[in-house]
């Protein structure tokens, strides 16, 4: 079961930084990682910072969906949230995977990581918090918006993951980049592709739609209106 | 002790609501109370006061009409809850009786929870503070002896020294200075966090009741004294909130707040001598679950987090306890009452340059008479001793005896 939330519990470790204090039984030195991919002419300190944030990318991905296929109110975009829920669970499995098998610590949060977590905090945020400014139409494009976004550098991490993978020399840790890579690859481009059709099919939907709502309209109406705009296109 | 909230269903939010009869409590008896079920019911009115404020702050960041009301609802019965706990105090319990007991608060529960501290970092944090509010409650004392004729050891029973602790006149820092590095999140163990969001309560009651209260007596030293020792207290919440890690998400804080006052209420539950009292504690600890759930709700549909992600399976073993600890805060006094702050970190006052940023401060505030100072020594000239009570010998540290 990949973990979504790294606690105390989990086993989670940490760095100390500039304003970051750890406790001594859960911190990590500051040369820890020295030795991942000690014997290629990778950064293996970097690596591992570089890992543990795609990871807590991964699983604020996991969140967002779950957060945004319980608030849809479009069939098509929940079934979608879901599934694509359900593969980005596995690939925060896959990269807990890579990292147990490169000597690194999963539940490892570098400094990186945590930036990452604010950002991706701050994303789902924007789906919830002006609610109150929003019609349930522009609640969607915002929950796919912020879906593609997410998705737009989950692709890129994966597919820097693979280049990473192509600069080291024939190892086991080079194959177990690759494997990594390939098993999330086309799921990935599939998240993202579809992210970004579903945001412009949105756009050219409302923009091209003759029914004008706004927060004021009755919400059946826009309740409708949310469920008839990917099926139109 | 040690259920898991999460399992629990507690009492549904709408049912939460009292009419102003059952909120209308009747008041302790000053004469005949247990020093620790004030300190109790203090303690909880600053955690009902934290996370009413709490609320109101998260509210501010939101137009979600629904978190919004859900905030709301939720404050509400906060307020009818604070109202309850406050209306406890006696209204012939006068503010500086009360001053002493916030003060016994902050002396035992600040060394109860560093003795329970697992993390060291965070235990220093508290030991450093620890001191500074054990001679705060000196210095109150000596007032109120001044003033009222009182004798605080009839108000903490003993149970807390009453002796100098870290001068106050020595506590004002830089700003600069009060602000600490955090814990982060992940690797926190959950229970220094609930240490730490239970500290920041009660200090931030003191601070905002000191604030209040320093201009109800007309005696200019008394004035003068509570104006002094609420800028500590500011400084103390600076330096206890800096503990906390800025990664928290507001719907996560919520649940945080939740679920620390479900082990805060369980904790008085299980120590209160008052049945009265005790049966206040468990109907709290109750409305308080409920209260949980929703914000657990909300972390659930809003960002898509299951709460048993981020709580630990069960509450704590020990509950927060109020008990005495001479013996802890006497092993501080005589092992740190030098330290100082310089930037994030701890110093000994003699490692500090000639030309550090404390020093001036202490010059620019200190130097038209320090208030701290003068109620003991107007003390000392109308008794021939300043007001103490020492139980566990003479002071650990010489230059604070009684002057011979």
């Amino acid at each position: 079961m990949p973990t979504l939330t790294p606690t105390a519990a989990t086993g989670a470790t940490a760095k100390v930084g500039p304003m970051v204090y750890v406790d001594p039984a859960r911190m990590q030195p500051a040369d820890a990682f020295a030795e991942l991919l000690a014997d290629t002419s990778m950064n293996g300190p970097f690596i591992a910072d570089l890992l543990s944030s795609m990871l807590s990318h991964e699983r604020a991905g996991a969140h967002l969906y779950r957060s945004v296929q319980g608030r849809t109110h479009n069939p098509v975009l929940e079934r979608q949230y879901e599934h694509f829920g359900e593969e980005t669970r596995e690939h925060v499995g896959i990269l807990e995977g890579l990292i147990a098998q490169l000597g690194g610590d999963a539940q490892y949060v570098s400094p990186a990581a945590r930036a990452t977590e604010k950002a991706g905090t701050a994303l789902v945020e924007s789906t919830f918090l002006l609610g109150g400014s929003l019609d349930l139409v522009d609640r969607e494009l915002v929950m796919v918006e912020a879906v593609f976004l997410a998705e737009a550098k989950d692709q890129a991490n994966w597919e820097c993951l693979a280049r990473l993978a192509a600069a080291l020399p024939e190892s086991d840790a080079r194959a177990a980049f690759e494997s990594a890579a390939e098993q999330v690859a086309s799921q990935e481009d599939e998240h993202f592709l579809w992210a970004r059709e579903t945001r412009s099919r949105l756009i050219r939907a409302q923009a091209q739609s003759p029914l004008v709502v706004d927060a004021t309209s009755p919400i059946e109406e826009q309740i409708a209106l949310v469920e008839s705009l990917i099926e139109q296109h | 002790m040690a259920f898991n909230p999460l399992e629990e269903s507690g009492i549904p939010v709408e049912e939460q609501f009292r009419d102003w009869s059952e909120l209308n409590v009747e008041p302790y008896d000053k004469a005949t109370v247990d020093p620790y079920t004030r300190t109790r019911v203090i303690l909880m009115n600053g955690a009902e006061v934290e996370s009413i404020l709490f609320s109101h702050q998260f509210a501010r960041q939101t137009d979600d009409l629904a978190l919004k009301q859900l905030l709301a609802m939720g404050r509400r019965i906060d307020q009818q809850q604070q109202k309850a706990v406050n209306g406890l105090n006696p209204g012939d319990q006068t503010p500086l009786e009360t001053t002493i007991g916030y003060e016994q608060v902050a002396v035992d529960l600040t060394a109860w929870l560093a003795r329970h501290e697992p993390d060291p970092q965070l235990k220093l944090a508290l030991d450093f503070a620890l001191l500074e509010d054990f001679d705060h409650l000196y210095r109150y004392a000596n007032l109120y002896d001044l003033l009222d004729g009182g004798r605080a050891e009839e108000l903490t029973q003993g149970l807390t020294e009453i002796m100098p602790g870290r001068p106050t006149a020595l506590e004002h820092r830089h700003p600069y200075d009060d602000v600490r590095p955090h814990f982060e999140t992940h690797a926190v163990d959950p229970l220094s966090r609930m240490h730490v969001m239970t500290i920041v309560a009660a200090e931030q009651q003191t601070m905002n009741f000191y604030m209040n209260h320093g201009s109800d007596w007309i005696e200019p030293l008394a004035r003068g004294l509570y104006a002094e020792i609420a800028i500590i207290e500011e400084q103390h919440v600076t330096h206890y909130e800096s503990l906390l890690d800025p990664l928290d998400s507001w719907l996560a804080n919520w649940v945080f707040h939740k679920y620390n006052e479900v082990y805060l209420y369980s904790s008085m539950m299980g120590q209160e001598s008052d049945r009265r009292i005790k049966a206040l504690w468990e109907l709290h600890c109750n409305m308080e679950i409920g209260q949980l759930q929703v914000a657990c709700d909300a972390m659930r549909r809003l960002e898509g987090r299951e709460p048993a992600e981020l709580l630990p399976p069960a509450l704590p073993d020990t509950p927060v306890t109020f008990e005495p600890n001479k013996e802890y805060v006497r092993e501080i006094l005589a092992g740190t009452v030098d330290l100082r702050t310089d930037g994030p970190d701890y110093v000994s006052v003699g490692d500090l340059p000639d030309d550090h940023r404390y020093f001036a401060l202490q010059r620019r505030l200190n130097s038209n008479g320090v208030p701290s100072e003068e109620v003991v020594d107007q003390e000392r000239q109308a008794r021939g001793h300043d007001y103490r009570d020492e139980r566990e010998g003479a002071h650990p540290i010489g230059d604070l005896r009684q002057p011979a």
